[in-house]
């Protein structure tokens, strides 16, 4: 029993399968309940552990809906929110379709009661109620249409009245220039109208239009709580009562479809809830229709052969569709950036990051620096990893942003990885904080420099040494009026990590060991090769120095360095750089100077450049220090 | 390629048993002139960088052995290295065993007499 037990807890466990589009729906899922019920992971999963039914098929349509609406800046009853949550605590169920039923009829439509009213009423002139036959409108016909029509029609003719008799002061109220077509925001603005500078004529007339409009408000209203929410027989008025709701990210699908009624928004909301393929078509393929990031099922390439079907997914993804659906509430829309999400490979690291990412989300839209989402974003990273100690999610980690996704565009859609190899590099403290700089690399114009953040290019994969290359020059090439000093510690830890990177992966290019266990055990000690690097080369780099006193001499050698290190030309960088130390004024700098560069220059093939521009950099502080 | 013979800049590749050694040709090097004076050694040195910058091997081995030319216990391994590797390289591998053996003197400044 206690087996049982265990499998099932286990069988309920939300967590990653590693593909990350349905990962990105899990995500969402999480933050879904976590924004209208207010529950954290752990929360919610003790929720499904507990009764995982009663979370997918009665916490979780309302809130999809919930979320709907407020995404649209529509009113959501709170107190719905706490009764939903109080009857579903209490109330026991036989199964689930009878715990859909309750919650669609009892809350969904209560909650889109609003809404529904308000694009009912929306329509202001009877014909557009017929289609060109003269036939009542599939959407408005039902047993009481001609009532419906005949409000609207005098509320009509009270408009038509009113502009007839007071067309400029109308005018006036509305700010237009002419009155053609009298829309419904017209007729709001008109009816809300407070200030007194208006005829008391007109004011009767706003008065009776006012009584005419509230009397099909509560018109609807009685039409809605009593056939939907206390009846819920209406079997063939199914699509006047249609809850109002598209998407432009899930466009016609299912209950977002124009011509499904009420009744079959409910039931393909229910199939897709429990995957039910055998009545919906449509939830057999993943395609475009699901997620706008994925081909059609015409342009998948290997259609010839076998169809992506949902269908194998069943047993392992149960609620797969919930988890589809989900897919935007993933990401967080940060202004001037888009949409962003961070995924990793674990739910729970996933999770915690992008909810520390929410917390910032006014500093960095309030930035001017659109860096800082990845800047924050890094940081609460590495925040995250010392908190939880799990090295190994930094495996497969991305940050992706889009700017608009919907069935015809997908505009600035970005998908950066964080390799791990780099992460694991960045979790080192003092490298961190020295790569953690933007500097100068190339002029622009008098004054002004483009700049480069070394983090970002380091986690791009970029070289850093072109940066750091254009920086050295332009500090060397800086006229006195406008110094721009040599940023030291930046430009030697990134000299040092993409030496040692390249190093490293030349060694193990050889070895062939990219798939042996040694490779990650080997990403411990390239940290420590580096800080050791680091300790030893900027030392012996620095013996540089003593070649003159002479800020000029030095500057001269710096160029003629730079110069070679510029053409790539090995020879030409240790012929000016040896004739220099032989006639400078002394040749005793030590045996273990000239043995590093040896090591480091001569011997090295794969990274002297990086070794050759440390020392012109030392040239350079060098000179400074002695101004 | 034979196998009976292979060019040094062949075996800087590490297709042969017998590789390029750059540590043991330096090394050979402050053997050889840890002892000599400074003054000659710089000379020296700037005979040789100006041969490396024109790629002129035949210059640089010139000036290098008539420079070992003597008596010396001291130059046996430097001979003995030379004479494993002398022949005509690719710039490239010549550029790296030339500074090898510039370095290995250079490492030796103030270590021998001042004349």
């Amino acid at each position: 029993m206690a087996e049982a037990t265990e499998y099932l807890t286990q069988a309920n466990t939300l967590k990653f399968t590693g593909n990350w589009f349905i990962d990105a729906g899990i995500l969402g899922f999480v933050n879904l309940m976590e924004e209208v019920y207010g529950w954290n992971l752990e929360i919610l999963q003790k929720k499904i552990n507990e009764d995982e039914e009663k979370v997918y098929y009665g916490y979780f349509p309302f809130a999809y809906l919930c979320k709907w609406l407020s995404d649209r800046k529509q009113k959501v009853n709170s107190e719905l929110i706490k009764k939903l949550k109080e009857e579903l605590e209490k109330k026991t169920f036989q199964n689930t379709k009878e715990l859909f039923d309750f919650v669609w009829f009892n809350f969904i439509c209560n909650l889109f009661k609003e809404l529904w009213i308000k694009s009912k009423s929306k329509l202001i002139y009877k014909n557009e109620a017929y289609d060109k036959k003269n036939k009542t409108k599939q959407t408005i016909d039902y047993k009481n249409t001609q009532t419906y029509l005949q409000k609207i029609g005098e509320r009509e003719n009270l408009i038509n009245e009113i502009q007839d008799k007071h067309q400029e002061e109308i005018k006036k109220i509305l700010k237009k220039r002419e009155l053609k077509k009298f829309e419904y925001d017209d007729l709001e603005k008109l009816i809300n109208y407070n200030n007194g500078s208006i005829s008391s004529e007109l004011r009767n007339s706003i008065e009776l239009l006012k009584e005419k409009h509230l009397g099909i408000i509560n018109f609807l209203k009685e039409e809605w709580e009593n056939n939907v929410i206390n009846q819920q027989k209406f079997t063939e008025e199914s699509l006047f009562y249609r809850i109002p709701i598209d998407s432009g990210f899930y466009k016609n699908f299912l209950f977002f479809n124009n011509f499904a009624g009420n009744l079959k928004q409910k039931d393909s909301f229910y199939d897709a809830i429990c995957f039910n393929f055998d009545k919906e078509e449509i939830l057999k393929k993943i395609d475009k229709t699901v997620n706008k990031f994925l081909p059609s099922e015409e342009e998948f390439s290997n259609i010839n052969y076998t169809k992506l079907s949902a269908e194998p997914l069943k047993k392992q993804i149960g609620y797969l569709f919930v988890y589809l659906l989900c897919f935007t509430h993933a990401f967080e829309n940060y202004r001037n950036i888009g949409y962003v999400m961070f995924y990793s490979n674990d739910l729970e690291f996933s999770y915690k990051i992008n909810r520390k990412l929410k917390l910032y989300k006014k500093k960095i839209e309030n930035s001017k620096n659109a860096n800082l989402i990845f800047n924050v974003t890094w940081q609460q990273i590495i925040d995250s990893l010392v908190e939880c100690k799990s090295s190994w999610s930094l495996e497969n980690m991305y940050i992706i942003s889009y700017q608009q996704l919907d069935n015809k565009t997908q505009r600035n859609v970005e998908y950066i990885g964080v390799p791990k190899l780099q992460a694991s590099i960045l979790l080192d403290d003092a490298i961190r904080e020295n790569l953690n700089k933007s500097i100068s690399y190339r002029k622009v114009k008098e004054k002004q420099y483009k700049w480069q953040w070394l983090i970002q290019e380091f986690i791009k994969g970029k070289p850093l040494y072109p940066i750091i290359f254009g920086h050295v020059n332009l500090t060397l090439n800086s006229d006195k009026n406008n110094k721009i000093s040599l940023r030291y510690g930046p430009c030697l830890y990134s000299l040092m990590v993409e030496a040692n990177i390249l190093n490293f992966k030349n060694k193990n290019n050889k070895k062939s060991a990219l798939f042996s266990e040694i490779f990650f055990d080997s990403y411990k000690s390239l940290i420590r090769d580096i800080k050791e690097d680091i300790r030893f080369s900027s030392f012996y780099s620095s013996l540089i120095k003593q070649i003159s006193s002479d800020t000029n001499t030095k500057n001269r050698i710096a160029r003629e360095l730079l110069n070679a290190l510029k053409t790539k030309d090995k020879n030409a960088f240790l012929n000016v750089l040896l004739k220099d130390l032989n006639g400078g004024e002394m040749l005793e700098f030590g045996s273990k100077f000239y043995d590093w560069v040896f090591e480091k220059i001569i011997k090295n093939e794969i990274s002297y450049e990086m070794y050759g521009l440390l020392l012109v950099m030392n040239l350079l502080k060098g000179g400074e220090s002695n101004e | 390629m034979s196998e009976m013979h292979s060019y040094s800049w062949q075996k800087v590749e590490g297709t042969g048993n017998e590789k390029l050694d750059l540590q043991e040709l330096k090394e050979a090097t402050v053997e050889s002139f840890k002892n000599e004076s400074d003054n000659a050694k710089q000379k020296l040195v700037y005979s040789l960088l100006e041969t490396i910058r024109n790629n002129d091997q035949k210059e640089f081995f010139y000036i290098l052995l008539k420079t070992i030319n003597k008596p010396k216990e001291s130059f046996n391994k430097l001979w003995g290295e030379l004479q494993k590797w002398y022949e005509l390289m690719p710039e490239e591998v010549f550029i790296n065993f030339a500074y090898s053996i510039i370095i290995g003197i250079m490492s030796t400044y103030g270590g021998g007499k001042n004349e």
